[in-house]
C-alpha cells in the first residue's frame, strides 16, 4: 500500500501535524494549498517572540511526497512554546472534497482541533458540516469535566449506569 | 449570562440506561411528551428485536414460530440495512454470523435515531428551544437549533477506566458511537474467525448518523488497531480508536490523522 506521511506544520516545540495517506482514494494536494485556501488568525500584537508556521519537513516514504508550509500566526509565545494562534495544515483531497486540520492554540496549549471543510460560501453551511476530530485531553490543559454534555464510551448496562460519568452528568444537570 | 435551562429524563430500556437531554426554554408538557414518545417507541422496537423475550419477533422468527412477512415491518427493514452494512464493511459487521438473523448489533444505534429524529428533533423547531439530544448506553444522536451557536461537547471515555475523560469531540448535529469490550465483557465476536475480539481497547465513530456510526465503530473494533484499511468506505466521519495499551489513532473522512505524538505539550506548563 502506497503510505506518503507528510508533515505539514511544525513549530519550534515540535508541534507536527500530519497525514498518514492510506488509501488510493486520497491524493497529494497540491502544496501550496496552505498558501491560498485557508484562513488563520490574523496577526494581534507582538510579533517578536512567536514562531509561526515553519516550513514543513517532509518525509515522504513514496514519491510524491512534498512537505507543504504552514499558515500560523503568532502573537505569544508561552512556556510550552507553542504561539497563540491558529493553525492550519495543508489541504488535502479526499474523495469527500478537501480535508484539513486546524488547531488552536491559546495560553500555550492546544485548545481545539477542527477539521473545517472548505469550500463553502455559506457560513451556515460551513458551521454545520464542520468536521470535528475528537481532540485527546492530553493535548489541552482546559478543564474539560464541567463542560461535559455526554458521554461516549463501550456500552454500559443498566446496572453498570448507576457508576458511570454519564449518570453524574445526568443529575448534575437535571 | 445565565446557562440555559436543560431537562434531562433517563429510562432503562434494551438492558442499557437511555438518557434525553433538551436544552432552552422547552415547556415540561413539550419535554414530557416527546420524551415518553421516543421511550414508548424504544420499548416497542425492545419487544420486537429482544434476544433476551422469548415472545420478541426475532426470537419467534429463530424458532420458526413466526414468518419474517409476518413479522414487523421493522425487521425487514433492518434486515435489508444490515445486508447493507455487512456490504459496506465488507464483512466487518453481520447479523448472521452464526447463520442465524440477530440483528442485536445493529438495532439500538438505529433505533436510537430513528426515534429522535421522530420525537426529539422537532423540539429544536420551538422559538427559544437551543438543543436536543439522547444518549443510549454511550451511543447518542444529537440535534442543535440553526440559530443557536451552541455545542455539544461530547466526551469519549478511557475503554480502561470509564471515569476517565481521554478526548472530547464538539458535535452540532450528528452522532456518535463507542464500541469496545470493556463494559460488557467480550461481546462482539469477529464474523471472519466466529471468536469472540479479545481486544481491551475501543473506537468512536463520528458522523451524522449513529446506524452509520455504531456500525463502524464496531467494524473498527472487530478490524483493530492496527488495522484503519477501512476508513475511506466508511464515508463521511470522523474517528479515534484507542488499545489496550492506550495508544490513540484518529482519522476523518478516510485519512489519519496525527497531531503531534504526545510530546507536543511540556509536562511542566500543565
Amino acid at each position: 500500500m502506497k503510505k506518503i506521511v507528510y508533515a505539514v506544520l511544525a513549530t519550534v516545540s515540535g508541534l507536527v501535524l500530519l497525514f498518514s495517506y492510506r488509501t488510493s482514494h486520497v491524493e497529494p494536494a497540491d502544496s501550496l494549498a496552505a498558501d491560498t485556501s485557508t484562513t488563520s488568525s490574523s496577526t494581534t500584537g507582538s510579533t517578536g517572540a512567536g514562531t509561526g508556521g515553519t516550513g514543513g519537513t517532509g518525509t515522504g516514504s513514496g514519491d510524491t511526497g512534498a512537505g507543504s508550509a504552514a499558515s500560523g500566526a503568532a502573537s505569544d509565545s508561552s512556556a510550552s512554546g507553542l504561539a497563540d494562534g491558529t493553525y492550519t495544515g495543508a489541504s488535502t483531497n479526499t474523495r469527500f472534497g478537501p480535508v484539513q486540520v486546524q488547531i488552536t492554540v491559546a495560553g500555550g496549549q492546544i485548545t481545539d482541533v477542527q477539521v473545517p471543510e472548505y469550500p463553502s460560501s455559506n457560513p451556515r453551511d460551513r458551521q454545520i458540516n464542520q468536521r470535528a476530530l475528537p481532540v485527546l485531553v492530553s493535548e489541552t490543559t482546559a478543564a474539560q469535566s464541567a463542560d461535559i454534555d455526554m458521554v461516549s464510551g463501550a456500552t454500559y448496562t443498566s446496572e453498570g449506569y448507576a457508576q458511570s460519568l454519564q449518570s453524574a452528568i445526568d443529575q448534575a444537570r437535571a | 449570562m445565565i446557562a440555559p435551562r436543560r431537562r434531562v429524563a433517563v429510562e432503562r430500556i434494551m438492558g442499557t440506561a437511555i438518557s434525553v437531554h433538551v436544552v432552552g426554554d422547552v415547556g415540561a408538557d413539550a419535554f414530557d411528551h416527546a420524551v415518553s414518545a421516543c421511550f414508548d417507541e424504544l420499548r416497542r422496537v425492545d419487544g420486537v428485536f429482544s434476544p433476551y423475550r422469548d415472545d420478541s419477533d426475532i426470537l419467534r422468527i429463530a424458532r420458526g414460530e413466526l414468518a419474517m412477512t409476518d413479522a414487523s415491518p421493522w425487521v425487514a427493514e433492518v434486515a435489508r440495512e444490515c445486508a447493507r452494512a455487512e456490504a459496506e464493511t465488507r464483512g466487518l459487521f453481520t447479523a448472521m454470523w452464526s447463520g442465524v438473523f440477530d440483528p442485536t448489533g445493529y438495532v439500538k444505534g438505529w433505533s436510537v435515531e430513528r426515534a429522535a429524529r421522530a420525537h426529539l428533533a422537532p423540539l429544536i423547531e420551538s422559538p427559544g428551544a437551543v438543543a436536543a439530544g439522547i444518549n443510549a448506553g454511550g451511543d447518542m444522536q444529537l440535534f442543535t437549533a440553526a440559530r443557536s451557536d451552541r455545542t455539544w461537547n461530547v466526551a469519549i471515555v478511557d475503554p480502561g477506566d470509564p471515569s476517565r475523560v481521554i478526548a472530547t469531540v464538539p458535535v452540532r448535529d450528528g452522532a456518535v458511537a463507542t464500541s469496545g469490550g470493556a463494559e460488557r465483557g467480550a461481546h462482539i465476536v469477529d464474523p471472519r474467525t466466529g471468536v469472540a475480539v479479545a481486544g481491551a481497547g475501543s473506537a468512536t465513530v463520528v458522523s451524522a448518523s449513529l446506524a452509520h456510526a455504531d456500525v463502524w465503530a464496531t467494524a473498527a473494533v472487530v478490524a483493530g488497531f492496527d488495522d484503519l484499511g477501512w476508513i475511506s468506505r466508511a464515508g463521511r466521519a470522523s474517528g479515534l480508536i484507542v488499545d489496550g495499551c492506550g495508544r490513540v489513532r484518529r482519522w476523518v473522512d478516510g485519512v489519519e490523522i496525527s497531531v503531534g505524538d504526545g510530546a507536543v505539550l511540556d509536562p511542566a506548563a500543565r
